[in-house]
Protein backbone atom coordinates (compact mmCIF):
# COMPACT_ATOMS: atom_id res chain seq x y z
CA UNK A 1 0.00 0.00 0.00
CA UNK A 2 2.53 2.28 1.30
CA UNK A 3 4.77 2.11 -2.51
CA UNK A 4 1.74 2.54 -4.21
CA UNK A 5 1.19 5.52 -2.49
CA UNK A 6 4.88 6.39 -3.14
CA UNK A 7 5.09 5.73 -6.98
CA UNK A 8 1.63 7.89 -7.34
CA UNK A 9 3.09 10.69 -4.97
CA UNK A 10 6.52 10.64 -7.56
CA UNK A 11 4.52 10.35 -10.64
CA UNK A 12 2.07 13.72 -9.80
CA UNK A 13 5.63 15.23 -8.60
CA UNK A 14 7.10 14.61 -12.04
CA UNK A 15 3.98 15.38 -13.78
CA UNK A 16 4.28 18.72 -12.02
CA UNK A 17 7.81 19.16 -12.92
CA UNK A 18 6.99 18.65 -16.33
CA UNK A 19 4.30 21.06 -16.47
CA UNK A 20 6.64 23.87 -14.52
CA UNK A 21 9.48 23.57 -17.94
CA UNK A 22 6.41 23.25 -20.34
CA UNK A 23 5.01 26.75 -18.59
CA UNK A 24 8.21 28.29 -18.66
CA UNK A 25 8.58 27.27 -22.28
CA UNK A 26 5.57 28.66 -23.50
CA UNK A 27 5.53 31.76 -21.71
CA UNK A 28 9.51 32.36 -23.00
CA UNK A 29 8.56 31.54 -26.51
CA UNK A 30 5.45 34.22 -26.45
CA UNK A 31 7.85 36.39 -25.26
CA UNK A 32 10.71 36.58 -27.22
CA UNK A 33 7.99 36.04 -30.25
CA UNK A 34 6.55 39.33 -29.16
CA UNK A 35 9.75 41.36 -27.67
CA UNK A 36 12.18 39.64 -30.62
CA UNK A 37 11.83 42.37 -33.60
CA UNK A 38 12.43 45.63 -31.09
CA UNK A 39 15.27 44.03 -29.21
CA UNK A 40 17.07 42.60 -32.56
CA UNK A 41 17.00 46.46 -33.89
CA UNK A 42 18.45 47.73 -30.53
CA UNK A 43 21.26 45.06 -30.58
CA UNK A 44 21.96 45.88 -34.38
CA UNK A 45 22.42 49.37 -33.59
CA UNK A 46 25.20 48.46 -31.37
CA UNK A 47 26.76 46.87 -34.34
CA UNK A 48 29.53 48.07 -36.33
CA UNK A 49 28.34 49.47 -40.31
CA UNK A 50 30.14 46.25 -42.03
CA UNK A 51 28.73 43.79 -39.19
CA UNK A 52 24.85 45.46 -39.55
CA UNK A 53 23.96 42.43 -41.44
CA UNK A 54 25.51 39.85 -39.19
CA UNK A 55 23.66 37.34 -37.77
CA UNK A 56 25.25 36.66 -34.04
CA UNK A 57 23.16 38.72 -31.86
CA UNK A 58 26.21 40.98 -29.47
CA UNK A 59 29.03 42.17 -31.98
CA UNK A 60 32.56 42.18 -30.90
CA UNK A 61 33.05 45.40 -31.77
CA UNK A 62 30.08 47.28 -30.09
CA UNK A 63 30.32 50.59 -31.03
CA UNK A 64 28.25 53.91 -30.83
CA UNK A 65 28.70 54.99 -34.03
CA UNK A 66 24.84 54.79 -35.12
CA UNK A 67 24.06 57.23 -32.49
CA UNK A 68 26.71 59.54 -32.81
CA UNK A 69 25.34 60.00 -36.80
CA UNK A 70 21.57 59.63 -36.04
CA UNK A 71 22.53 62.88 -32.86
CA UNK A 72 24.74 65.18 -35.11
CA UNK A 73 23.69 64.46 -38.43
CA UNK A 74 19.81 63.97 -37.68
CA UNK A 75 18.11 66.46 -35.74
CA UNK A 76 17.18 63.74 -33.30
CA UNK A 77 17.98 65.46 -29.83
CA UNK A 78 15.70 68.39 -31.07
CA UNK A 79 13.55 66.10 -32.10
CA UNK A 80 13.21 64.63 -28.63
CA UNK A 81 12.98 67.89 -26.69
CA UNK A 82 9.86 68.75 -29.30
CA UNK A 83 8.36 65.45 -28.30
CA UNK A 84 8.84 65.87 -24.63
CA UNK A 85 7.71 69.55 -25.07
CA UNK A 86 4.18 67.92 -26.89
CA UNK A 87 3.75 64.98 -24.31
CA UNK A 88 4.28 67.05 -21.45
CA UNK A 89 1.81 70.10 -22.88
CA UNK A 90 -0.72 67.38 -23.42
CA UNK A 91 -0.37 66.12 -19.68
CA UNK A 92 -0.20 69.55 -18.03
CA UNK A 93 -3.21 69.92 -19.78
CA UNK A 94 -5.51 67.15 -19.94
CA UNK A 95 -4.96 66.66 -15.90
CA UNK A 96 -5.87 70.15 -15.26
CA UNK A 97 -9.15 69.97 -16.95
CA UNK A 98 -9.70 66.50 -15.56
CA UNK A 99 -9.10 67.93 -11.94
CA UNK A 100 -11.41 70.39 -12.34
CA UNK A 101 -14.08 68.75 -14.56
CA UNK A 102 -13.78 65.20 -12.25
CA UNK A 103 -14.00 67.62 -9.01
CA UNK A 104 -17.52 69.22 -10.32
CA UNK A 105 -18.95 66.50 -11.86
CA UNK A 106 -18.26 64.39 -7.72
CA UNK A 107 -18.47 67.12 -5.59
CA UNK A 108 -21.51 69.00 -6.77
CA UNK A 109 -23.21 66.48 -8.37
CA UNK A 110 -24.73 68.73 -11.08
CA UNK A 111 -28.05 67.81 -12.39
CA UNK A 112 -26.65 67.41 -15.97
CA UNK A 113 -24.30 64.75 -14.60
CA UNK A 114 -25.48 62.01 -16.15
CA UNK A 115 -25.31 63.79 -19.92
CA UNK A 116 -21.81 65.02 -19.27
CA UNK A 117 -20.44 61.62 -18.52
CA UNK A 118 -22.40 59.97 -21.62
CA UNK A 119 -20.76 62.72 -23.92
CA UNK A 120 -17.28 61.96 -22.75
CA UNK A 121 -17.85 58.18 -23.10
CA UNK A 122 -19.35 58.63 -26.62
CA UNK A 123 -15.49 60.85 -27.50
CA UNK A 124 -13.77 57.99 -26.27
CA UNK A 125 -15.34 55.40 -28.97
CA UNK A 126 -15.09 58.23 -31.71
CA UNK A 127 -12.40 57.23 -33.88
CA UNK A 128 -9.72 60.16 -34.48
CA UNK A 129 -9.40 59.44 -38.19
CA UNK A 130 -12.84 60.33 -38.81
CA UNK A 131 -12.35 63.86 -37.27
CA UNK A 132 -8.65 64.67 -38.76
CA UNK A 133 -10.07 67.02 -41.73
CA UNK A 134 -12.01 69.52 -39.34
CA UNK A 135 -9.76 68.77 -36.51
CA UNK A 136 -6.57 69.98 -39.61
CA UNK A 137 -8.56 72.88 -40.77
CA UNK A 138 -9.09 74.19 -37.58
CA UNK A 139 -5.48 74.15 -36.63
CA UNK A 140 -4.54 75.63 -39.67
CA UNK A 141 -6.74 78.57 -39.34
CA UNK A 142 -5.55 79.14 -35.98
CA UNK A 143 -1.75 79.03 -37.38
CA UNK A 144 -1.03 76.40 -35.48
CA UNK A 145 0.63 74.10 -38.15
CA UNK A 146 4.11 73.26 -36.93
CA UNK A 147 3.78 74.67 -33.57
CA UNK A 148 3.30 73.24 -30.23
CA UNK A 149 0.10 74.85 -29.66
CA UNK A 150 -1.50 73.06 -32.88
CA UNK A 151 0.61 69.64 -31.33
CA UNK A 152 -0.62 70.17 -27.98
CA UNK A 153 -4.54 71.85 -28.11
CA UNK A 154 -6.01 70.07 -29.90
CA UNK A 155 -5.70 67.01 -28.23
CA UNK A 156 -7.07 68.41 -25.34
CA UNK A 157 -10.55 67.46 -26.33
CA UNK A 158 -9.24 64.03 -26.28
CA UNK A 159 -9.19 64.49 -22.06
CA UNK A 160 -12.22 61.84 -21.65
CA UNK A 161 -10.59 59.51 -20.24
CA UNK A 162 -8.46 61.29 -17.69
CA UNK A 163 -11.49 62.71 -16.43
CA UNK A 164 -13.41 59.55 -16.22
CA UNK A 165 -10.54 57.97 -14.35
CA UNK A 166 -10.13 60.66 -12.03
CA UNK A 167 -14.05 61.22 -11.36
CA UNK A 168 -13.84 57.31 -10.01
CA UNK A 169 -11.32 58.22 -7.13
CA UNK A 170 -12.64 61.57 -6.58
CA UNK A 171 -15.99 59.53 -5.82
CA UNK A 172 -14.21 56.85 -4.00
CA UNK A 173 -13.59 59.74 -1.39
CA UNK A 174 -15.43 59.58 1.90
CA UNK A 175 -18.09 61.46 1.64
CA UNK A 176 -17.69 62.92 5.78
CA UNK A 177 -14.14 64.18 4.24
CA UNK A 178 -15.45 66.24 1.78
CA UNK A 179 -19.01 67.34 4.50
CA UNK A 180 -16.84 68.04 6.95
CA UNK A 181 -15.00 70.96 4.92
CA UNK A 182 -17.66 72.41 3.90
CA UNK A 183 -19.27 72.53 7.31
CA UNK A 184 -16.39 74.27 8.26
CA UNK A 185 -16.85 76.86 5.68
CA UNK A 186 -14.22 76.08 3.38
CA UNK A 187 -15.54 77.11 -0.73
CA UNK A 188 -15.23 74.67 -3.08
CA UNK A 189 -12.10 75.78 -4.39
CA UNK A 190 -10.61 75.18 -0.96
CA UNK A 191 -11.84 71.74 -0.79
CA UNK A 192 -10.12 70.75 -3.83
CA UNK A 193 -7.08 72.40 -3.33
CA UNK A 194 -6.59 71.34 0.46
CA UNK A 195 -8.75 67.78 0.42
CA UNK A 196 -9.15 66.31 -3.19
CA UNK A 197 -6.05 67.04 -4.76
CA UNK A 198 -3.66 65.83 -1.66
CA UNK A 199 -5.93 62.67 -1.85
CA UNK A 200 -5.61 61.99 -5.38
CA UNK A 201 -2.27 62.21 -6.09
CA UNK A 202 -0.88 58.53 -6.68
CA UNK A 203 -4.37 58.84 -9.05
CA UNK A 204 -2.82 62.38 -10.40
CA UNK A 205 0.52 60.37 -11.47
CA UNK A 206 -0.98 57.07 -12.56
CA UNK A 207 -3.36 59.32 -15.15
CA UNK A 208 -0.45 61.82 -16.30
CA UNK A 209 1.93 58.26 -16.93
CA UNK A 210 -0.67 57.05 -18.70
CA UNK A 211 -1.40 60.22 -20.96
CA UNK A 212 2.41 60.61 -21.26
CA UNK A 213 3.01 57.75 -23.16
CA UNK A 214 0.09 57.58 -25.09
CA UNK A 215 0.79 60.83 -26.25
CA UNK A 216 4.39 60.51 -27.06
CA UNK A 217 3.53 57.20 -29.17
CA UNK A 218 1.21 59.52 -31.28
CA UNK A 219 1.54 58.82 -34.73
CA UNK A 220 -1.28 60.80 -36.73
CA UNK A 221 -1.87 64.02 -35.32
CA UNK A 222 2.04 65.17 -35.49
CA UNK A 223 1.71 63.70 -38.87
CA UNK A 224 -0.98 66.11 -39.89
CA UNK A 225 -0.21 68.88 -37.82
CA UNK A 226 3.90 69.16 -37.98
CA UNK A 227 4.83 67.33 -40.69
CA UNK A 228 7.96 69.11 -41.40
CA UNK A 229 11.11 67.49 -40.11
CA UNK A 230 12.16 70.21 -37.77
CA UNK A 231 9.34 71.26 -35.39
CA UNK A 232 7.82 67.53 -35.60
CA UNK A 233 7.96 64.91 -32.87
CA UNK A 234 10.83 61.97 -32.92
CA UNK A 235 7.77 59.45 -34.22
CA UNK A 236 7.39 61.31 -37.49
CA UNK A 237 10.95 62.57 -37.69
CA UNK A 238 11.91 59.34 -37.83
CA UNK A 239 9.62 58.25 -40.49
CA UNK A 240 11.37 61.17 -42.41
CA UNK A 241 14.55 59.51 -41.92
CA UNK A 242 13.67 56.59 -43.08
CA UNK A 243 11.87 57.68 -46.49
CA UNK A 244 15.06 59.89 -46.48
CA UNK A 245 17.98 57.12 -45.88
CA UNK A 246 15.73 53.93 -46.51
CA UNK A 247 19.33 51.73 -46.05
CA UNK A 248 21.45 53.48 -43.16
CA UNK A 249 19.24 51.01 -40.97
CA UNK A 250 22.22 51.65 -38.41
CA UNK A 251 21.21 54.95 -37.66
CA UNK A 252 17.74 54.59 -38.22
CA UNK A 253 17.70 51.53 -35.32
CA UNK A 254 20.11 53.71 -33.11
CA UNK A 255 17.32 57.06 -33.57
CA UNK A 256 14.36 54.36 -32.63
CA UNK A 257 15.82 53.09 -29.72
CA UNK A 258 16.31 56.81 -28.58
CA UNK A 259 12.55 57.07 -29.45
CA UNK A 260 11.96 54.64 -27.33
CA UNK A 261 14.12 55.22 -24.49
CA UNK A 262 12.09 57.40 -22.31
CA UNK A 263 9.20 55.50 -22.23
CA UNK A 264 11.67 52.08 -21.04
CA UNK A 265 12.98 54.06 -18.32
CA UNK A 266 9.74 54.83 -17.28
CA UNK A 267 8.67 51.78 -17.78
CA UNK A 268 11.33 49.79 -15.76
CA UNK A 269 11.48 52.79 -12.94
CA UNK A 270 7.71 52.59 -12.72
CA UNK A 271 6.46 49.13 -14.10
CA UNK A 272 4.02 48.55 -11.18
CA UNK A 273 2.25 52.05 -11.63
CA UNK A 274 1.73 51.95 -15.06
CA UNK A 275 0.44 48.41 -15.19
CA UNK A 276 -2.27 49.35 -12.96
CA UNK A 277 -2.81 52.59 -14.33
CA UNK A 278 -3.53 50.63 -17.59
CA UNK A 279 -5.54 48.13 -15.23
CA UNK A 280 -7.72 51.32 -14.57
CA UNK A 281 -7.93 52.77 -18.09
CA UNK A 282 -9.85 49.61 -19.53
CA UNK A 283 -11.94 47.75 -16.80
CA UNK A 284 -14.03 48.42 -13.57
CA UNK B 1 -5.90 54.71 -26.01
CA UNK B 2 -8.80 54.53 -27.64
CA UNK B 3 -9.03 50.48 -26.36
CA UNK B 4 -10.20 52.16 -23.34
CA UNK B 5 -13.75 51.22 -22.66
CA UNK B 6 -17.22 52.94 -21.98
CA UNK B 7 -17.79 50.44 -19.13
CA UNK B 8 -16.35 53.50 -16.88
CA UNK B 9 -18.87 55.37 -17.34
CA UNK B 10 -21.69 52.51 -15.85
CA UNK B 11 -19.95 52.40 -12.70
CA UNK B 12 -19.85 56.15 -12.16
CA UNK B 13 -22.98 56.52 -12.95
CA UNK B 14 -24.29 54.28 -10.47
CA UNK B 15 -22.05 55.59 -7.67
CA UNK B 16 -23.80 58.84 -8.24
CA UNK B 17 -27.17 57.64 -7.36
CA UNK B 18 -26.91 57.98 -3.72
CA UNK B 19 -25.13 61.06 -4.00
CA UNK B 20 -26.01 64.37 -2.34
CA UNK B 21 -25.82 67.52 -4.04
CA UNK B 22 -23.86 70.05 -2.61
CA UNK B 23 -24.68 74.12 -2.68
CA UNK B 24 -22.31 75.93 -4.91
CA UNK B 25 -21.93 76.67 -8.91
CA UNK B 26 -20.29 73.09 -10.57
CA UNK B 27 -19.70 75.31 -13.99
CA UNK B 28 -16.84 76.99 -13.81
CA UNK B 29 -15.26 73.40 -13.33
CA UNK B 30 -17.06 71.60 -15.87
CA UNK B 31 -16.54 74.68 -18.92
CA UNK B 32 -13.02 73.78 -19.76
CA UNK B 33 -13.19 69.92 -20.35
CA UNK B 34 -16.73 70.70 -21.97
CA UNK B 35 -15.63 73.26 -23.95
CA UNK B 36 -12.51 71.59 -25.48
CA UNK B 37 -14.62 68.53 -25.98
CA UNK B 38 -17.39 70.15 -27.99
CA UNK B 39 -14.31 72.17 -30.18
CA UNK B 40 -12.01 69.24 -30.72
CA UNK B 41 -14.62 66.26 -30.51
CA UNK B 42 -18.32 66.96 -31.54
CA UNK B 43 -17.91 70.42 -33.10
CA UNK B 44 -15.58 68.71 -36.09
CA UNK B 45 -18.08 65.81 -35.89
CA UNK B 46 -20.51 67.84 -37.78
CA UNK B 47 -17.97 69.85 -39.72
CA UNK B 48 -17.37 66.12 -41.06
CA UNK B 49 -21.10 65.68 -42.01
CA UNK B 50 -21.05 69.20 -43.42
CA UNK B 51 -17.86 69.26 -45.52
CA UNK B 52 -18.92 65.82 -47.21
CA UNK B 53 -21.38 68.08 -48.76
CA UNK B 54 -19.07 70.69 -50.24
CA UNK B 55 -16.73 70.63 -53.12
CA UNK B 56 -13.72 71.33 -52.12
CA UNK B 57 -10.02 70.32 -52.23
CA UNK B 58 -8.37 71.43 -48.62
CA UNK B 59 -6.48 74.92 -50.35
CA UNK B 60 -8.02 77.65 -51.56
CA UNK B 61 -11.91 78.73 -51.34
CA UNK B 62 -14.65 76.49 -50.43
CA UNK B 63 -16.55 74.96 -53.32
CA UNK B 64 -20.29 74.92 -53.12
CA UNK B 65 -23.47 72.71 -52.21
CA UNK B 66 -23.04 69.04 -54.32
CA UNK B 67 -25.53 67.35 -52.68
CA UNK B 68 -24.34 63.58 -52.10
CA UNK B 69 -21.87 63.82 -54.94
CA UNK B 70 -18.94 63.11 -53.01
CA UNK B 71 -20.54 59.63 -52.11
CA UNK B 72 -21.42 59.01 -54.97
CA UNK B 73 -17.93 59.57 -56.39
CA UNK B 74 -16.77 57.74 -53.23
CA UNK B 75 -18.91 54.39 -54.35
CA UNK B 76 -17.97 54.56 -57.47
CA UNK B 77 -13.96 53.90 -57.20
CA UNK B 78 -13.34 50.42 -56.13
CA UNK B 79 -10.22 51.48 -53.72
CA UNK B 80 -13.08 52.66 -51.28
CA UNK B 81 -14.82 49.21 -50.94
CA UNK B 82 -11.48 47.68 -51.25
CA UNK B 83 -10.83 49.26 -48.13
CA UNK B 84 -13.61 48.94 -46.62
CA UNK B 85 -13.82 44.71 -47.09
CA UNK B 86 -10.04 44.89 -45.90
CA UNK B 87 -11.51 46.80 -42.53
CA UNK B 88 -13.47 43.72 -41.85
CA UNK B 89 -10.69 41.31 -42.86
CA UNK B 90 -8.29 43.72 -40.34
CA UNK B 91 -11.77 42.79 -37.79
CA UNK B 92 -11.49 39.10 -38.44
CA UNK B 93 -7.25 38.65 -38.09
CA UNK B 94 -7.37 40.67 -34.76
CA UNK B 95 -9.78 38.98 -32.99
CA UNK B 96 -8.10 35.57 -31.84
CA UNK B 97 -5.16 38.03 -31.00
CA UNK B 98 -7.28 40.24 -28.91
CA UNK B 99 -9.09 37.27 -27.18
CA UNK B 100 -8.06 33.65 -27.07
CA UNK B 101 -4.16 34.65 -27.17
CA UNK B 102 -3.81 36.85 -24.48
CA UNK B 103 -6.93 34.85 -22.23
CA UNK B 104 -4.74 31.86 -22.71
CA UNK B 105 -1.64 33.65 -21.48
CA UNK B 106 -3.41 35.57 -18.75
CA UNK B 107 -4.30 32.18 -17.41
CA UNK B 108 -1.20 30.80 -17.02
CA UNK B 109 0.29 33.86 -15.30
CA UNK B 110 -2.15 33.67 -13.28
CA UNK B 111 -2.13 30.06 -12.35
CA UNK B 112 1.59 30.51 -10.76
CA UNK B 113 2.13 33.39 -8.18
CA UNK B 114 5.35 34.62 -7.77
CA UNK B 115 8.57 36.42 -8.84
CA UNK B 116 8.36 34.70 -12.40
CA UNK B 117 4.76 35.64 -12.82
CA UNK B 118 5.47 39.22 -12.08
CA UNK B 119 8.59 39.41 -14.84
CA UNK B 120 7.00 37.23 -17.50
CA UNK B 121 3.79 40.08 -17.10
CA UNK B 122 6.32 42.73 -17.50
CA UNK B 123 7.89 41.54 -20.10
CA UNK B 124 4.91 40.46 -22.11
CA UNK B 125 3.25 44.28 -21.67
CA UNK B 126 6.35 46.19 -23.26
CA UNK B 127 5.01 45.62 -27.11
CA UNK B 128 2.29 48.23 -25.71
CA UNK B 129 5.10 50.72 -24.33
CA UNK B 130 7.34 50.62 -27.14
CA UNK B 131 6.27 53.80 -30.22
CA UNK B 132 4.72 52.16 -33.00
CA UNK B 133 6.96 53.68 -35.39
CA UNK B 134 10.42 52.27 -33.44
CA UNK B 135 8.62 48.67 -33.47
CA UNK B 136 7.99 49.31 -37.50
CA UNK B 137 11.72 50.20 -37.94
CA UNK B 138 13.37 47.22 -36.34
CA UNK B 139 10.47 44.75 -38.58
CA UNK B 140 11.65 46.68 -41.51
CA UNK B 141 14.97 46.19 -41.06
CA UNK B 142 14.12 42.24 -40.48
CA UNK B 143 12.05 42.26 -43.16
CA UNK B 144 14.06 43.91 -45.69
CA UNK B 145 14.38 42.01 -48.89
CA UNK B 146 18.23 42.12 -49.78
CA UNK B 147 19.93 40.74 -46.41
CA UNK B 148 16.93 40.78 -44.26
CA UNK B 149 17.21 38.24 -41.27
CA UNK B 150 13.38 36.67 -41.97
CA UNK B 151 15.11 35.88 -45.61
CA UNK B 152 18.52 35.15 -43.86
CA UNK B 153 16.22 32.30 -41.51
CA UNK B 154 13.89 31.42 -44.42
CA UNK B 155 16.87 30.10 -46.69
CA UNK B 156 18.35 28.22 -43.90
CA UNK B 157 15.19 26.00 -44.47
CA UNK B 158 16.21 26.24 -48.47
CA UNK B 159 13.20 28.73 -49.22
CA UNK B 160 13.73 31.48 -51.87
CA UNK B 161 13.69 34.80 -50.19
CA UNK B 162 10.86 37.06 -49.93
CA UNK B 163 9.75 40.83 -50.61
CA UNK B 164 7.79 40.42 -47.74
CA UNK B 165 6.14 43.95 -47.22
CA UNK B 166 5.82 44.34 -51.47
CA UNK B 167 3.95 41.03 -51.54
CA UNK B 168 0.25 40.59 -51.47
CA UNK B 169 0.62 37.39 -49.68
CA UNK B 170 2.63 38.15 -47.14
CA UNK B 171 1.82 42.15 -46.56
CA UNK B 172 -1.01 41.60 -44.63
CA UNK B 173 -0.36 39.07 -42.52
CA UNK B 174 2.64 41.84 -41.23
CA UNK B 175 0.68 44.08 -40.38
CA UNK B 176 -1.57 41.17 -38.53
CA UNK B 177 1.28 39.98 -36.43
CA UNK B 178 3.06 43.92 -36.03
CA UNK B 179 -0.10 45.07 -34.44
CA UNK B 180 -1.07 41.91 -32.31
CA UNK B 181 1.72 42.06 -30.83
CA UNK B 182 0.40 44.99 -29.19
CA UNK B 183 -3.27 44.03 -28.95
CA UNK B 184 -2.52 40.70 -27.05
CA UNK B 185 -0.29 42.22 -24.26
CA UNK B 186 -2.60 45.17 -23.75
CA UNK B 187 -5.94 42.75 -23.19
CA UNK B 188 -3.64 40.12 -21.72
CA UNK B 189 -3.31 42.69 -18.99
CA UNK B 190 -7.19 43.45 -18.70
CA UNK B 191 -7.92 39.42 -18.68
CA UNK B 192 -5.38 39.57 -15.81
CA UNK B 193 -7.66 42.27 -14.03
CA UNK B 194 -10.57 40.09 -14.78
CA UNK B 195 -8.97 36.82 -13.15
CA UNK B 196 -7.38 38.51 -9.82
CA UNK B 197 -11.54 39.47 -9.46
CA UNK B 198 -12.68 35.29 -9.89
CA UNK B 199 -14.63 34.05 -7.79
CA UNK B 200 -12.57 31.42 -5.54
CA UNK B 201 -14.70 29.46 -3.94
CA UNK B 202 -16.08 27.43 -6.92
CA UNK B 203 -12.21 27.18 -7.54
CA UNK B 204 -11.98 25.50 -4.64
CA UNK B 205 -14.68 23.00 -4.63
CA UNK B 206 -13.65 21.85 -8.15
CA UNK B 207 -9.81 21.14 -7.07
CA UNK B 208 -12.39 18.87 -4.23
CA UNK B 209 -14.13 17.36 -6.64
CA UNK B 210 -10.94 16.47 -7.82
CA UNK B 211 -11.23 18.27 -11.45
CA UNK B 212 -7.93 18.65 -13.26
CA UNK B 213 -6.76 21.48 -14.08
CA UNK B 214 -7.85 22.00 -17.58
CA UNK B 215 -11.31 20.89 -16.76
CA UNK B 216 -10.84 24.18 -14.09
CA UNK B 217 -9.92 26.43 -16.52
CA UNK B 218 -12.07 24.83 -19.15
CA UNK B 219 -15.82 24.88 -17.02
CA UNK B 220 -14.83 27.20 -14.53
CA UNK B 221 -12.44 29.87 -15.05
CA UNK B 222 -13.04 30.77 -19.01
CA UNK B 223 -16.75 31.15 -18.40
CA UNK B 224 -16.38 33.71 -15.54
CA UNK B 225 -14.14 35.41 -18.05
CA UNK B 226 -17.17 35.53 -20.31
CA UNK B 227 -17.74 39.13 -19.75
CA UNK B 228 -14.49 40.48 -20.49
CA UNK B 229 -14.15 38.06 -23.43
CA UNK B 230 -17.74 39.53 -24.96
CA UNK B 231 -16.20 43.37 -24.18
CA UNK B 232 -13.06 42.54 -25.86
CA UNK B 233 -14.29 41.18 -28.66
CA UNK B 234 -16.42 43.67 -29.78
CA UNK B 235 -14.02 46.49 -28.87
CA UNK B 236 -11.82 44.55 -31.47
CA UNK B 237 -14.51 43.79 -34.22
CA UNK B 238 -14.93 47.74 -33.67
CA UNK B 239 -11.23 49.22 -33.92
CA UNK B 240 -9.43 46.54 -35.37
CA UNK B 241 -8.66 49.17 -38.03
CA UNK B 242 -7.72 51.66 -36.27
CA UNK B 243 -5.03 49.92 -34.58
CA UNK B 244 -3.01 49.04 -37.85
CA UNK B 245 -3.39 52.45 -38.86
CA UNK B 246 0.39 53.69 -37.88
CA UNK B 247 1.84 50.20 -38.90
CA UNK B 248 -0.32 50.49 -42.08
CA UNK B 249 1.05 54.24 -42.61
CA UNK B 250 5.07 53.06 -41.69
CA UNK B 251 5.03 50.03 -43.11
CA UNK B 252 3.08 49.74 -46.26
CA UNK B 253 1.16 52.91 -47.22
CA UNK B 254 -1.59 50.82 -47.58
CA UNK B 255 0.05 48.41 -50.79
CA UNK B 256 0.73 46.63 -52.52
CA UNK B 257 -1.75 47.02 -54.52
CA UNK B 258 -4.35 48.38 -51.89
CA UNK B 259 -4.25 44.51 -49.95
CA UNK B 260 -2.73 46.21 -46.79
CA UNK B 261 -5.64 49.45 -47.19
CA UNK B 262 -8.19 49.96 -44.94
CA UNK B 263 -10.91 53.04 -44.44
CA UNK B 264 -9.48 54.94 -41.40
CA UNK B 265 -6.06 55.19 -43.88
CA UNK B 266 -8.47 55.28 -47.14
CA UNK B 267 -9.42 58.88 -45.24
CA UNK B 268 -6.12 60.04 -44.25
CA UNK B 269 -4.81 59.06 -47.93
CA UNK B 270 -8.40 60.81 -49.90
CA UNK B 271 -7.75 63.75 -47.54
CA UNK B 272 -3.69 64.68 -47.30
CA UNK B 273 -2.48 62.96 -50.50
CA UNK B 274 -5.39 63.36 -53.22
CA UNK B 275 -6.94 66.59 -51.47
CA UNK B 276 -9.94 65.33 -52.03
CA UNK B 277 -11.34 66.88 -49.19
CA UNK B 278 -15.13 66.49 -49.98
CA UNK B 279 -14.76 62.59 -50.67
CA UNK B 280 -12.50 62.19 -47.42
CA UNK B 281 -15.02 63.82 -45.69
CA UNK B 282 -17.62 61.33 -47.19
CA UNK B 283 -15.91 58.55 -46.33
CA UNK B 284 -14.86 59.96 -42.22
CA UNK B 285 -18.92 60.54 -42.40
CA UNK B 286 -20.03 57.61 -43.17
CA UNK B 287 -17.43 56.12 -40.30
CA UNK B 288 -19.01 58.12 -37.86
CA UNK B 289 -22.93 56.74 -38.88
CA UNK B 290 -21.59 53.22 -38.70
CA UNK B 291 -20.29 53.92 -34.77
CA UNK B 292 -23.52 56.23 -34.38
CA UNK B 293 -25.47 53.25 -35.22
CA UNK B 294 -23.53 50.18 -33.65
CA UNK B 295 -23.50 51.98 -30.35
CA UNK B 296 -27.62 52.62 -30.92
CA UNK B 297 -27.75 49.32 -31.13
CA UNK B 298 -25.27 48.19 -28.21
CA UNK B 299 -27.49 50.88 -26.07
CA UNK B 300 -30.97 48.90 -27.33
CA UNK B 301 -29.62 45.55 -26.88
CA UNK B 302 -28.59 46.31 -23.23
CA UNK B 303 -31.95 47.70 -22.48
CA UNK B 304 -33.68 44.27 -23.96
CA UNK B 305 -31.50 42.25 -21.81
CA UNK B 306 -31.90 44.18 -18.42
CA UNK B 307 -35.64 44.20 -18.83
CA UNK B 308 -35.53 40.07 -19.61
Amino acid sequence: MRTVNHAAGLRTRSRAATGTIAWHAVLLGVILAMTFPVLWGILTSFKPANEIYSLTPLSAHPTLEHYVHAITVWPVGLLLSNTFVMAAGVVIGQVIIAILGAFALAYFSPRYRGVVLTLLTISLAIPPQALIIPQFLMTAKLGWLNTEAGLIVPQLGSSALAVLLLLQHVDGLPRSLLNAARLDGARPFEVLWNIVLPALRPAIAAVSILVFITSWNDYLWPLLVAPRQIDTTVQIGLRQFETAEGTNFGGLLAAATLTSLPILIVYLVASRRITDAFLQSGLK
Amino acid sequence: MTIVTSSIAGTVADSARDRRRRPGRAWPYVTPVLLLLFMWIYGPALFTGVLSFLEWNLTGDVGGFVGFDNYARLFREPEFGQAAGQTLLYAAALLPFSTIVPMFLAIMLWQKSGRASTVYRSLLFLPVMVAPVAAAVSWRFILNPLQGLANEIIGFVGLPPMNWLGDPRSALIVIVLVTAAKVTAFNMLLYSAALTALDRRTLEAARLESATAWETTRFIVIPQLHKTTVLLGILSIVLAGQWVFTNVSVLTQGGPDGVTDNVYYRIYTLGFEFFETGMASAAAAIVLLFFALAGLIWVLLRRISAHR
